[in-house]
């Protein structure tokens, strides 16, 4: 009923766009079979009413805009260990001071309304955010930017910025000078009719729903193959559900708990689980700064690290999704390179109570009566919060609550909107948090990392920076390498640098990792095929993440 | 004209009071709209320490500004009618995302009150004037569908309409893969084709008031002397079941009826969630989860005036309907 649905819409579309009604040219038959009339449904957690904004420098976005319509110069994989791609740069390099970055762009890009893309554009959008402070979200602190030629484009920084490297390259969209030289204010229009190098283009809007198409001047050659593609936008994950397995919605990512159980009698759904995110427990570790409780005690987050069974807990709470987190916090596949000693580059996955306990003892925790220690009148009691309705984190801190009691360690696990709990974090008004290390800009450790030092606290009841250091931690050894290898450009500099804070975060523990949070993406084949897969993961195919969904819908064939 | 001028001042002392609590109890809830939004991007790709100041500087949130100012400034800016700029949406103006949002409520939940109004009075009227007959007997079933939460009726509907037997759509406001939004019969037909479950569960859950309500007042009219005389006239008993009894017995229900259209805005919530609708109460569960202050003022400031315009009408209805509230004035 429902495809038969679509193949009318798509119809309709076509005769549309014949008619000469769609403004664009219809594809000149490149590709094969029933390319011409492809279409998937996408659901990007776009809950409510949809308000238009193409804007790519803008917060509040709407997704699609950076992947689909605008691209970078280049694209980072967080799925595997990889080198950067290739997009809209081939070549760059840096001067030895981090000073001057050079770039080298693609010939023969065409921007959708079909005037040639140079390194003027690069240029331009440089430019156009060292002079609207609104919009430089990473805080390039640039002197210049200047086009040598067609090919080229030269940087100018006032300060060795070779961590700027991942946002320059991989986060920042590329516009075209000849329309965004005419927009008076970059930071806040909402850029009606997007011009962009990406492989889709805008065709329709409205408040419930729009419609990309195909980019027929895409500059990579047979893409796309998929003709629209169509965002949706639903209230919860229920509709979601419902609407997935209704086969009205082709990719999502969700964490459903029961999906094999979900897509057991659904031939044309699958899944791939690309973990990318630690679970860890955030504790308010740094009682210089102001944290109160057990937790700025070092014995007892160590105690908390080894008490915890986490092969059980994924099964519990994680849906057996989750994979093996380090205690160094980086991914122990995917950034094997990186991590200096071998003996911490996983957590065990069974629980050492009596290690714990040991640790406990030899810290002066005395176990009372009722079971739970105590040390100088102060019982090992802590709460730990988490968001109302997130299922599984809520039965995270439930098994948790009884695998610590074995170690005589008490913890209350709280829910609360999801406000109040980001608003204690970032004010340090918390004991222990129940969070996920979010993506940097790129798989460097530097962005990891960052969470660690003074740089990015701030005292107790004060607010840190976003998904910065919200335990307060303060150690200047960490703080030195950091700083040290963020002079250099140099990998092996960067690695002795990035051993030492292993040494010291590995034993003191203040984001204590549980396990690598699943990321769950579903797919349906019934319309389209060459989804990545678990073992061909070719791009983070999370439907929310930016610039990886133009590399996925270029990679995707219509459904025979 | 004294009662009527005592009413009005009445109403916009209360008026002021509600756009009073309006603009302070979102700005009592923790957080801050910039924090919220910086924090909901950093789970998904980096956050600078400068996204913050170039975040601030778009949103030109100085939150250094004290209260009192930025309340003078709010009510400066009502007067002009200028609700401010919504930060979830950000930069769509408040009286946009209005405007798209409260046709899709007031259509979807407007209709179906009055539609359970309607049938609620007019099942009611039957069924006070047949006490004990098999319509009489609906009453009970029809209170439970009232008691039972809400929330837990639509899901089950939907579970069974959308999912188990597929009548009905499972989300959304119109089938967004083959209309076009504008004044045609497709987009029509799909809109009250998508609205008829939403609305039929909003009708099971309230008719039951309406006829009980209904039913009681009906058998506490006919008691009156005047049905007796009108009986002893020889009337036609139609005429007497409408004419005389159910005009008189409608009176309180008249009363709950405009209340209750005034509390349609912010009855949506509930019902938009479930059902994925694209109306103002998904606005607001937005805003809320945005701490979006301007959106958030915005909807209240409808629901207020709503609520107040629905309360002003009924007191000037009363007066119009029921003679005996006049004979004071």
């Amino acid at each position: 009923m429902f495809k038969l649905k679509v193949a009318v819409a798509a119809a309709a579309a076509l005769t549309l766009a014949v008619a000469g009604c769609s403004g664009g040219k219809s594809d000149g038959g490149t590709t094969r079979g029933n390319a011409g009339n492809s279409s998937i449904t996408i659901f990007n957690g776009a809950t409510g009413t949809i308000v238009e904004n193409w804007n790519p420098f803008s917060p509040t976005l709407l997704q699609p805009t950076q992947g689909l319509i605008y691209e970078t110069l280049y694209w980072f994989n967080f799925a595997k260990e990889s080198e950067p791609t290739p997009m809209l740069g081939t070549a760059f390099s840096w001067d030895k001071d981090g000073k001057v970055l050079t770039i080298t762009t693609r010939d023969g890009v065409k921007w959708s309304d079909g005037q040639p893309f140079t390194a003027k554009d690069v240029a331009f959008t440089f430019d156009l955010i060292k002079r609207t402070p609104a919009i430089n979200a990473s805080g390039l602190k640039l002197v210049s930017s200047v086009a040598k030629d067609d090919k080229t484009a030269v940087l100018t920084f006032e300060v060795p910025s070779f961590t700027a490297e991942a946002a320059v390259i991989a986060n920042t969209p590329i516009v075209a000078e000849h329309v965004w030289s005419k927009i008076d204010d970059p930071a806040k229009s909402i850029n009606p009719s997007p011009v962009g190098t990406g492989p889709y283009k805008l065709k329709t809007f409205s408040a419930q729903s729009y419609v990309m198409e195909k980019n027929p001047n895409y500059w990579q050659q047979g893409k796309p193959q998929i003709q629209n593609v169509r965002y949706v936008a639903l209230a919860t994950a229920d509709a979601a559900t419902a609407a997935l397995t209704a086969g009205q919605v082709d990719w999502m990512s969700a964490f459903l708990p029961g999906l094999e159980q979900l897509l057991k009698n659904q031939k044309n759904l699958t899944y791939v689980n690309t973990p990318a995110m630690t679970t860890s427990v955030f504790t308010c570790a740094g009682a210089e700064l102001g944290c109160k409780g057990p937790q700025t005690d070092p014995a007892v987050r160590q105690a908390i690290y080894y008490a915890l069974n986490r092969d059980q807990l994924n099964k519990l709470a994680g849906g057996g999704f989750a994979e093996t987190a380090s205690p160094t916090l980086l991914l122990p596949e995917r950034d094997k390179k990186w991590i200096a000693d071998p003996a911490s580059a996983t957590t065990p996955g069974a629980p050492d109570v009596a290690k714990a306990n040991q640790i406990l003892d030899a810290a002066g925790w005395v176990k009372g009566s009722d079971g739970i220690r105590a040390k100088g009148g102060e019982k090992l009691s802590m709460t730990i919060q988490t968001v109302t309705g997130w299922s599984d984190y809520i039965s995270l801190n439930d098994a948790m609550k009884q695998e610590l009691k074995e170690a005589g360690i008490e913890i209350k696990p709280t829910q609360l909107s999801w406000n109040e709990w980001n608003n204690n974090q970032v004010q340090g008004k918390f004991q222990l948090s129940l969070d996920s290390i979010g993506l940097g800009a790129s798989t460097n450790p530097y962005f990891t990392y960052l969470k660690y030092t003074t740089v990015t606290t701030a005292k107790v009841g004060e607010a840190a920076q976003n998904s910065g250091n919200y335990a307060r931690y303060k150690n200047p050894k960490v703080d030195a390498a950091v700083a040290a290898a963020t002079a250099t450009n140099d990998e092996a500099a960067q690695k002795a640098q990035y051993a030492i804070v292993q040494q010291e975060i590995v034993r003191d523990l203040p984001y204590i990792p549980i396990y690598v949070n699943s990321m769950l993406t579903e797919f349906s084949t019934a319309n389209a095929v060459g989804w990545p897969s678990n073992e061909n993961k070719y791009a983070l195919p999370a439907s929310w993440k930016s610039w990886d969904n133009g590399v996925v819908l270029s990679n995707l064939q219509p459904a025979k | 004209m004294r009662y009527l001028l005592r009413k009005l001042g009445f109403y916009l002392v209360a008026l002021w009071a509600a756009l009073t609590v309006n603009f302070f109890v979102p700005r009592l809830m923790p957080g801050d709209p910039v924090d919220i939004l910086l924090s909901k991007l950093g789970q998904r790709g980096p956050v600078t320490p400068e996204m913050r100041a170039s975040t601030e500087a778009l949103l030109g949130t100085s939150s250094g500004e004290p209260l009192w100012s930025q309340y003078l400034e709010y009510l400066r800016n009502l007067a002009h009618g200028d609700l401010g700029v919504s930060v979830t949406f950000f930069p769509a103006p408040v009286t946009s995302i209005i405007e798209q949002t409260l046709p899709w409520t007031i259509g979807l939940i407007g209709l179906a009150t009055v539609i359970s109004f309607l049938a609620g009075v007019g099942l009611g009227t039957v069924a006070g004037w047949k006490r004990g007959s098999w319509l009489d007997n609906l009453i009970p079933v029809t209170t439970m569908f009232q008691s039972v939460p809400y929330f837990w009726l639509a899901l089950i509907l939907l579970f069974l309409f959308g999912s188990v037997w597929p009548l009905f759509p499972l989300n959304g406001g119109y089938d967004v893969y083959t209309v076009e939004p504008g004044w045609n019969l497709d987009f029509l037909g799909s809109v009250l084709y998508y609205g008829a479950l939403p609305a039929l569960t909003i009708v099971l859950s309230s008719v039951g008031g309406w006829m009980l309500g209904m039913r009681n007042m009906m058998v506490s009219t006919l008691a009156e002397d005047y049905m007796v005389t009108a009986e002893a006239k020889g009337l036609r008993p139609g005429r007497i079941m409408r004419r005389y009894a159910a005009r008189n017995a409608i009176l309180p229900s008249v009363s709950g009826f405009a209340i209750s259209l005034g509390f349609v805005v912010a009855g949506s919530i509930v019902t938009e969630t479930v059902f994925s609708y694209p109306g103002i109460g998904s606005a607001l569960l937005q805003a809320v989860g945005g701490n979006d202050y301007a959106l958030m003022q915005g909807i209240f400031l409808v629901i207020t005036l709503s609520v107040l315009g629905a309360n002003l009408l009924v007191d000037l209805l009363y007066s119009v309907i029921d003679p005996r509230t006049r004979a004071r004035a």
